[in-house]
């Protein structure tokens, strides 16, 4: 649907312009913006809204396997919300939700504005080996990627049993890391780190390089330290692209899939059961599409609520424009 | 450079290596794993420089079940998704940064929102929807689904990018008799073009490795399947055979790679004008 | 104003490209599925590794001989993840035509309502002489969805060649001459036996020996029992037996594939379907002529140990567009001379008792008929698929083989289990 409307909706500023006649260009003047933008707001309209209301339609169903495939579910209300709400499993999944998102991001940001700082006192044919490599691990696609850690992980011929060996830790031999909750939680951890890392500090990198040398050049003749840099030069540089960073990786964390799901599908013991994998699971495993989609619903609310502080604050901003 | 200086620095230069070593290894793993022969890679102790390079691995990747076609459609469906985002994009983030219109601050929430979305959490209504309007089992359904999952992010470092550029120079050119498009197209297109470049390649990592909708979607028609699919199948069928999970691996790292390589010179240049203000 | 033809230019062609991508795969047998000169493109989706690349093409070639109408076209799916994929299809309006579906998991999906009722084919295919371990679980409310494929169980594979080394002149017959047999046999490189950590239909036969089962019917629900004392009592012997060898105690039989394992040699023993002998010789033709098999061993010598029977039914989709060219395909893959072949190229059990006779003169057949007087299957809710798709029983067993309290970890899998089943 949205398909063919897109098109057709970029052409018409087109035809709107192309019109000589003065009355018509103050009009146009006006519309240009909502013309550019509609494209953009029908394809989140029909592409993203209204599977969400779908999706919330679902969370008050009685939706299984039959009323996928034959259609017809009846309303049961808030019952799903219920049973999900009401078990102990679901919050427990919440919790570890936050853990995770808080491991990771923490170890993201912090690694990258270290990697940044680095990258930025560093001579050239460093930096550049040090940029090159970031931009591969970047590049490495996740499915690609993830494949990778369980060789590297492996519990025969694998890498990191090999140098646990070498360096006295015997009973590292044959080891099964996925067999244990901890161990694949944190070769998850680490799989993330190493994936989101590179994205983070070349971004700050960028941010920091913004600023011309001189600069510092006059505030070192000045007589400031380095911590006076970092703090009064450093800091608020960073700070705007610091905030932006800092929400896409909650974002892409907390919504991280692929790789648990390829890795450990929540396991062993539910030791890696985030929000995202919880649903997968009751849609795909149990078939129960209602209670999936209620989780749905209250991991978007969830989101909101953590990401609130920094919506509103680029709400204000936006009106400062 | 003097002994005192180069102490003093030995710190922070160890450390580069470091992240160097860490960061690097993985691929170097993935890819020296891929041409290595398989004396090597069941070998006790690893060998982490090939005893003779081979493309065995290769050749076991390439000849499995419809590789060629899996890789064409990949390649279009992401290609596709992306550019139809870029344009889309273009369109929306000049709007933002450059015109004042009522209703934007509201666009601009919902754009961070879209960003939002739990795509995987709402397989089942989108498979409900592809189903009743006709588009399961076609790519176009995959096109405009990765177009959709790749445009927030495409609208907010555009915008970031346009942001950069400074609107005097549209306006000195404005006044020099150019209208506001070709002011646009002449002074801000082609200071934008290393954004655009920078932008396109997040759309075409997220889409290049999208699996979930990939595998629900596309049901009965098995020739439309895509590249993460058919590596997911692969790493089934063939288990511990690492040589080819490996080869196939880099086979489908591939094509992001030598974007990068190619535009990685730009997409440096691109933040360091682009992101700053996003 | 150039820049705005460009931005539609860029949008149509993007559309255009779209568009002619599912154009593409418009002439691929969707649709009416009408092929080349008039042909009837047929979708069929089998297992991998349920039948030999040879059977398959054979039965392929004579089938579209006597069935010039029909080109089939049969697709290869994979077993992780096939319950989303045949949900995915089921649910569709293009779905293929004909579906092989693992025997525990068939019910789920007819009582979905997605499945083609073929009650009034039952006399006309035999149905009376089926055997019931594949169309009992095909059966909803007494109306058939599933029609019998073929049918196999567990037995031991043993290296006669090393069973000789060690002294052993005879095949074990209780659990206690087993283990010693084993034992004797882990030496060195060598190992006793190959028994990866999750080979859950293994575990669910020595549950059964001790009186146990993995789930129990209470009124309405069913209820996980792996905290039973008979569970954990078979746990304990899984244990003892998968530590006399070196199988990997986090994976299952099918990774590393291990009938691969066997064939690099030092192994003495394997738990498979006889077929498996096959793909061992196969893959190292040394080994031919040392292959030998005897039922999985009881408590008792008088009676075999409990086994699974395994095997597939073949389904037909209510979204099925060629409904009548899918029961002609079904019909000749479950009739006798087709399942003839099928059992003696993959030694399986035929569909029908009556063609039992087949396998008389082949000795894995003969073992795997023994361990079949006490085949079982398992619980027989419409919700047992769920449990196998995200299988809690893997994680018990390795839990208790890693060290955990079986106690606890048979808990944990117990609740996994009731809330699967709905309980």
């Amino acid at each position: 649907m949205a398909l063919h409307t897109a098109p057709r909706e970029t052409r018409d500023p087109g035809q709107e312009l192309r019109r000589p006649a003065a009355p018509g260009r103050r009009r146009s003047a006006v519309l240009w913006p909502y013309l550019l933008i509609a494209p953009t707001v029908l394809g989140v309209a029909f592409l993203l809204l209204y599977p969400l209301l779908r999706n919330l339609q679902l969370s008050f169903q009685s939706f299984g396997m039959g009323e996928l495939i034959r259609g017809g579910a009846e309303f049961v209300g808030l019952d799903n919300y219920r049973e999900l709400l009401g078990g102990g499993e679901f919050w427990d999944v919440v919790v570890r939700t936050l853990v995770w998102t808080v491991v990771n991001v923490v170890l993201i940001v912090g690694l990258a504005t270290l990697v940044a700082l680095m990258l930025q006192r560093l001579g050239r044919t460093l930096r550049v080996l040090v940029m090159s490599a970031l931009a591969l691990a970047w590049a490495t696609p996740i499915l690609a990627a993830t494949t990778v850690f369980q060789w590297l992980f492996a519990s025969r011929l694998g890498v990191v049993n090999w140098v646990l060996v070498q360096l006295g830790f015997d009973s590292y031999e044959g080891y099964s890391w996925f067999a244990d909750g901890t161990a694949t939680f944190t070769i998850l951890v680490i799989l993330v780190v190493w994936q989101s890392v590179p994205f983070a500090a070349i971004t700050l990198y960028s941010a920091l390089t913004t600023v011309p040398a001189e600069i510092y050049e006059s505030a070192r003749l000045d007589g400031a330290g380095e911590w006076r840099m970092f703090r009064s030069l450093t800091v608020p540089i960073l700070r705007p692209i610091f905030g932006l960073v800092l929400c896409l990786e909650v974002i892409w964390v907390f919504k991280c899939f692929a790789q648990i799901w390829v890795v450990s599908e929540g396991g062993p013991n539910d030791a890696t059961t985030t929000l995202p994998v919880y649903a997968y699971q009751i849609a795909i495993s149990l078939h129960h599409y209602d209670l999936q989609a209620a989780s749905s619903t209250i991991t978007v609310l969830l989101l909101g609520v953590i990401l609130f502080v920094y919506l509103r604050q680029l709400f204000r901003q936006e009106g400062e424009l | 450079m003097n002994l005192r200086s180069l102490v003093r620095r030995l710190p922070l230069n160890l450390a580069a290596v470091a992240v160097f070593v860490v960061t690097i290894f993985p691929v170097y793993w993935m890819a020296s794993t891929a041409f290595k022969p398989a004396g090597d890679i069941n070998a006790d102790t690893p060998v982490f420089v090939p005893t003779r390079l081979t493309l065995e691995h290769f050749r076991t990747a390439v000849a499995a079940d419809g590789f060629a076609t899996f890789w064409r459609n990949s390649l279009l469906v992401t290609a596709t998704a992306v550019l139809l985002a870029l344009v889309i994009a273009l369109g929306s983030a000049f709007a933002v940064a450059r015109l004042r219109f009522r209703g934007k601050r509201g666009f601009v929430l919902m754009v961070f929102i879209a960003q939002m979305a739990p795509w995987e959490a709402m397989l089942i209504p989108v498979y409900i929807i592809a189903r009743d309007t006709g588009l399961l089992d076609r790519l176009a359904m995959l096109t405009l689904l990765y177009f959709i999952i790749t445009l927030p992010f495409t609208i907010i470092t555009l915008r970031g990018f346009l942001a950069a550029v400074p609107v005097e120079l549209e306006e000195a050119a404005q006044v020099d008799g150019c209208t506001r498009l070709s002011a646009f197209r002449r002074v801000t297109f082609p200071l934008l073009a290393p954004g655009l470049l920078a932008t396109s390649l997040f759309g075409f990592i997220t889409a290049w490795n999208e699996f979930a909708f990939a595998n629900m979607l596309i049901v009965k028609n098995q020739d439309d399947r895509t590249l993460p699919v058919w590596l997911s199948s692969f790493s089934n069928t063939f288990g511990t055979d690492w040589g080819a999970t490996m080869a196939a691996s880099t086979l489908f790292a591939l094509p992001v790679l030598i974007l990068f390589l190619v535009l990685q010179r730009r997409v440096t240049t691109g933040f360091v004008s682009g992101s700053v203000k996003g | 104003m150039k820049i705005v033809r460009f931005f539609a230019g860029a949008a149509a062609l993007a559309v255009a490209a779209s568009l002619s991508a599912c154009g593409g795969s418009d002439d691929k047998g969707s649709g009416d599925g009408k092929g080349d000169g008039g042909r009837t493109t047929l979708d069929v989706w089998l297992m991998r590794d349920s039948v030999s690349e040879e059977f398959q093409t054979q039965f392929e070639k004579d089938f579209e001989k006597q069935h010039p109408k029909i080109d089939v076209k049969i697709q290869i799916q994979e077993w992780n993840g096939i319950g989303q994929k045949i949900t995915a299809a089921l649910a569709s309006n293009d779905a293929p035509d004909v579906i092989e579906v693992g025997n525990t998991q068939v019910a789920q999906y007819a009582a979905s309502g997605g499945v083609k009722d073929l009650s009034d084919k039952v006399s006309q295919l035999g149905g009376s002489d089926w055997i019931p371990g594949l169309a009992e679980p095909g059966k909803v409310d007494g109306k058939q969805y599933g029609i019998p494929y073929y049918a196999a169980n567990r037995v031991v594979i043993y290296r006669t060649d090393l069973y000789e080394k060690a002294g052993i002149k005879q095949p074990p017959t209780t659990r206690e001459e087993w283990l010693a047999a084993t034992r004797k046999l882990n030496t060195g490189k060598q190992q006793g036996i190959y028994l990866p950590g999750q080979n859950w239909y293994t575990l669910a036969g020595f549950i059964w020996d001790e009186g146990g089962d993995l789930a129990v019917k209470e009124g309405d629900t069913w209820k996980g029992a792996l905290d039973t004392p008979e569970a954990l009592a078979g746990m304990e012997f899984y244990k003892e037996l998968q530590s006399l060898g070196k199988g990997p105690k986090d994976s299952d039989e099918a990774e590393p594939p291990q009938v691969e394992v066997v064939a690099k040699g030092d192994v003495a023993q394997v738990i498979a379907v006889p077929g498996g002998a096959k793909l061992i010789e196969e893959a190292n033709p040394e080994l031919k002529g040392k292959l030998g098999f005897f039922p999985i061993p009881g408590k008792t010598a008088d009676k075999p140990g409990a086994v699974f029977t395994g095997g597939s039914d073949l389904i037909i989709p209510e979204a099925s567009g060629n409904p009548d060219e899918a029961y002609a395909f079904i019909k000749a893959l479950a009739g006798d001379d087709a399942q003839k072949k099928l059992a003696t190229a993959m030694s399986y059990v035929p569909n029908k008792k009556s063609l039992a006779s087949v396998l008389a003169s082949d000795p894995g057949a003969s073992a795997m008929a023994t361990g079949a007087t006490n085949g079982r299957a398992t619980p027989n809710s419409p919700e047992w698929a769920a449990v196998e798709a995200n299988n809690p029983i893997k994680e018990f067993m390795t839990q208790v083989l890693t060290g955990a309290d079986p106690k606890k970890a048979g808990a944990d899998a117990t609740e996994a289990v009731s809330k699967a089943l709905g309980g």
